[in-house]
C-alpha cells in the first residue's frame, strides 16, 4: 500500500493548512474516528478513503448552525458509512418468481447452514412453503446438520449423503422440492475460501447450472478485514447480491463484514444474533453503524439533524 | 501458508528509522505509520500499538555509538522483543506431555474450546489422526450436544480415523459426556481422550459457565483454545475472555491457508502469553502443522 502513509498524513496536513478551522481539534477527531473504524476491522484502505471524503465534505459543505464540529463530523461519517451499506432503508427481498431459489455461499464455518435454517424459518413464518437442499457434499455431518434444522423448523428437505456431486444433487433437489410445491428453495453449499481452486470452480458451476434467483454471501462478523479479499473473490466466482452477517451476538463490531459489503456492492439483508433458529434479524443500517463506531448515543446525535 | 508481508512491513520500518535519530519522538513518529501497516496484516490495533510502544521504549533508551549501525540495532531489538514475547509464551511439547501423563496415570485428556465455527471439531479429528499414527488408543468425546449435526460430524471422523467414540446424544449434559470419555481413560480403555465442545460466544455467560463445568468434571491435562486466523480485532476480546473465564494452556489457529497474513497469531500470543501449538492449513485430516516460533520469526524478520 504505497499511498498509505500519504493518505493519513494528507488528511491531517490538509486540515492543518486550513486557516478557518481549529485544526488541532479536527485532527484529533478524525484520528479518533479512524481508530474506531480500524478497531472495528474496517479495511485500512477503506478507512483512508472515508477519511478523505469526510474531510472534503467537512471543508466544503455548509455546516448547519447550532452543531458542534464533532457532531457534524460524526454525521458526515455516518452518512458515508450508510452509503457503503447501500442507504438507510432496510432491504426487503422480493420473492418473485415462484419457486424462488436462494443459494448460500461463504467461507468455512461462516454460518451458512445455520443461516439456511434461520431463513427457512423466517419465510415459513411469512407463510411460504419452504424447502432446503443440502448441497454441501464435502463437510462431514453437513447433511445431518441441515436435515435436523429442516425438521426443527418444519420445512421440506432434500439431501443424499451418498451423492458426492453437489451439482447433480442440487439439481435433483430443486426438481424434487419444486414438484412437492416448494415456493422458496434454499440451497446450502460447502464452505470454501478463495485459494481452494477446485471448490471455487465448483461454486461457479453450481451458479451456472442452478441459476439461483439470488445468492447470499454469509460473512462471519468476528472475522477481520481479510474477509474483504474473500468477498471480492466470491464476487468474481458468483455474482452474489446479498450478504448475511452472522455472529453479531459476540463482541465483534462487524467492520470486516462492512468492508466485504463495500468490496462487492451487495446489500445486507439479515444479521445473525445467536445459534438458535429465531436468532435472525432484518438488517438495520443505523444500528449497525452505531455498533461499528461504538457509539450507542449515535441515534440521539442523528435525531437532532433530522 | 500465508504470504508473510509482515516481513516487508518491518523491513521498511527499519529502513525508515535508520535515517532518523533514535530519539523517542522520531521513533514514535515513524512507528505510528507502521502500526497501521501491522493492522493491515491482521494484527489487532491495540496489539500493534503496544508492540511498537514496546519497541520505541527499547530503542529510545539506546545509545548509538558512532561506528554502530543503527539499522542493525533496531532490527536486533525488534527480534529480541518478539523472541521475548514467544519465549514468555513458552512451548508445549504435546507428545512429551502425552507420554508423561500416560506413564503417570495411564491417559492424557485434552479439552478444546473456542468460538462458533472456528474449527474445533476438525482440529480434534486432525489431532486424533496424529495420535493414531503414533500408535495411541484414542477416544473422541462428542461433548457438543447442541449444534445440529455436531455428533454425526465427530462420529464420521472418529470412524474414519479408527478412534473410539463417546456420545450421549443431543441435549445431554456436555460435562456428562466428557466424564464418560475420561472414564474410558481411567479404565485403561483409552490413552488419549479428546473432548470436542460446542462453539460459543465469549459474551454468553451461561455458556462460559457450562465450559467451566466441562473442565471441572474432566480435569484435562491440557486445554486448547481453537481460534480462526481470519479473526481481526476481536481476537483480543475472544482470547482475553476465554482465557480469564475458563483458562487455556495454548492455542491452535485454523484456516491459515485462507489468505491471511499471520497477524492473528501475533495478537493471540501477545494477549495470552500462551504458545500457539499448531496451525490448521486446510480441511483435510493431515492439514495440521506444528507451529514453530523460530520459523515464524524468521519469516517476520528475514
Ligand atoms: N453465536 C452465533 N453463532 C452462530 C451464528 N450463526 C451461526 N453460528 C454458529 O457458527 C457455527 C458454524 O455455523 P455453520 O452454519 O455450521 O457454518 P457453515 O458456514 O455452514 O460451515 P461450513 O459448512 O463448515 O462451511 C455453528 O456453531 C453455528 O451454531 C450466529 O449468528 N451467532
Ligand atoms: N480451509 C480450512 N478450513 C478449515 C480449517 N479448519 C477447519 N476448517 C473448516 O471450517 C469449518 C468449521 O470447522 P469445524 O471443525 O466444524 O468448526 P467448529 O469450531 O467445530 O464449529 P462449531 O462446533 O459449530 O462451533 C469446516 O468446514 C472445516 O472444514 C483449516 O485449517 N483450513
Ligand atoms: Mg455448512
Ligand atoms: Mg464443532
Amino acid at each position: 500500500m504505497e499511498s498509505f502513509k500519504e493518505g493519513i498524513l494528507q488528511v491531517v496536513s490538509k486540515i492543518k493548512s486550513s486557516v478557518l478551522l481549529d485544526t488541532k481539534e479536527l485532527d484529533s477527531i478524525i484520528r479518533e474516528l479512524q481508530r474506531a473504524l480500524l478497531k472495528a476491522d474496517v479495511e485500512v484502505k477503506l478507512v483512508l478513503e472515508i477519511s478523505e471524503r469526510i474531510k472534503k465534505r467537512f471543508l466544503e459543505e455548509e455546516h448547519p448552525p447550532g452543531f458542534s464540529k464533532k457532531d457534524v463530523l460524526i454525521k458526515i461519517l455516518y452518512d458515508e458509512l450508510v452509503n457503503l451499506l447501500g442507504g438507510e432503508t432496510t432491504e426487503e427481498l422480493a420473492i418473485k418468481p415462484i419457486p424462488y431459489k436462494i443459494m448460500l455461499v461463504g467461507i468455512e464455518g461462516s454460518g451458512k447452514t445455520t443461516t439456511a435454517g434461520k431463513i427457512a424459518n423466517y419465510f415459513k413464518k411469512k407463510g411460504y412453503r419452504v424447502g432446503l437442499v443440502a448441497a454441501d457434499t464435502y463437510r462431514p455431518g453437513a447433511y445431518d446438520q441441515l436435515k435436523m434444522l429442516a425438521e426443527s423448523v418444519g420445512v421440506m428437505f432434500y439431501g443424499d449423503p451418498q451423492e458426492r456431486d453437489a451439482v447433480s444433487l442440487a439439481k435433483k433437489g430443486i426438481e424434487t422440492l419444486e414438484k412437492a410445491g416448494a415456493q422458496i428453495i434454499i440451497i446450502d453449499t460447502a464452505g470454501r475460501h478463495k485459494d481452494e481452486n477446485s471448490l471455487m470452480e465448483e461454486v461457479k458451476v453450481l451458479y451456472r447450472e442452478l441459476k439461483p434467483n439470488s445468492v447470499f454471501l454469509v460473512v462471519d462478523a468476528t472475522q477481520g478485514s481479510a474477509v474483504a479479499r474473500q468477498a471480492r473473490a466470491f464476487r468474481e466466482a458468483v455474482p452474489y447480491g446479498y450478504v448475511v452477517v452472522s455472529k453479531m451476538d459476540g463482541s465483534a463490531k462487524g467492520g470486516g463484514a462492512l468492508s466485504a459489503v463495500a468490496a462487492s456492492n451487495a446489500r445486507v439483508l439479515f444479521i445473525g444474533v445467536g445459534e438458535k433458529i429465531d436468532d435472525l434479524e432484518p438488517f438495520v443500517p443505523r444500528k449497525f453503524v452505531a455498533r461499528l463506531l461504538g457509539m450507542p448515543d449515535l441515534d440521539a446525535i442523528l435525531q437532532r439533524f433530522a | 501458508m500465508p504470504s508473510f508481508s509482515l516481513k516487508n512491513v518491518l523491513k521498511s520500518f527499519v529502513e525508515e528509522l535508520a535515517y532518523t535519530e533514535l530519539d523517542p519522538k522520531a521513533v514514535e513518529e515513524v512507528s505510528s505509520t507502521y502500526v497501521l501497516k501491522l493492522v493491515e496484516e491482521g494484527v489487532a490495533l491495540e496489539v500493534a500499538e503496544s508492540i511498537f510502544r514496546d519497541l520505541s521504549e527499547r530503542i529510545s533508551g539506546k545509545k548509538v555509538g558512532r561506528l554502530e549501525n543503527k539499522k542493525e540495532i533496531i532490527l536486533k531489538e525488534f527480534r529480541r522483543l518478539l523472541e521475548d514475547l514467544f519465549s514468555q509464551a513458552g512451548k508445549i511439547d504435546i507428545w512429551q506431555r502425552t507420554a508423561e501423563a500416560i506413564r503417570q496415570k495411564g491417559y492424557f485428556t485434552i479439552v478444546f474450546l473456542g468460538p462458533n465455527g472456528h474449527g474445533k471439531t476438525t482440529t480434534v479429528a486432525k489431532l486424533a489422526n496424529l495420535y493414531k499414527e503414533k500408535g495411541y488408543r484414542v477416544t473422541i468425546a462428542a461433548a457438543d450436544t447442541f449444534r445440529a449435526g455436531a455428533i454425526e460430524q465427530a462420529q464420521y471422523w472418529a470412524s474414519k480415523i479408527g478412534a473410539d467414540f463417546v456420545s450421549l446424544g443431543y441435549d445431554a449434559d456436555p460435562a456428562a459426556v466428557a466424564y464418560e470419555a475420561v472414564k474410558r481413560g481411567e479404565k485403561g480403555l483409552s490413552q488419549v481422550v479428546l473432548i470436542d465442545t460446542a462453539g460459543r460466544m465469549h459474551t454468553k455467560k451461561n455458556l462460559m459457565d457450562e465450559m467451566r463445568k466441562i473442565v471441572r468434571v474432566s480435569q484435562p491435562d491440557l486445554k486448547i483454545f481453537v481460534g480462526d486466523a481470519l479473526v481481526g480485532n476481536d481476537a483480543v476480546e475472544q482470547a482475553k475472555t476465554f482465557y480469564n473465564e475458563v483458562g487455556f494452556d495454548g492455542s491452535i489457529l485454523t484456516k491459515f491457508d485462507a489468505d491471511t497474513k499471520g497477524g492473528a497469531a501475533l495478537s493471540i500470543v501477545y494477549i495470552t502469553r500462551k504458545p500457539i501449538i499448531f496451525v490448521g492449513v486446510g480441511q483435510g485430516i493431515r492439514d495440521l502443522k506444528e507451529f514453530d516460533p523460530e520459523w515464524y520469526l524468521e519469516m517476520l524478520l528475514d
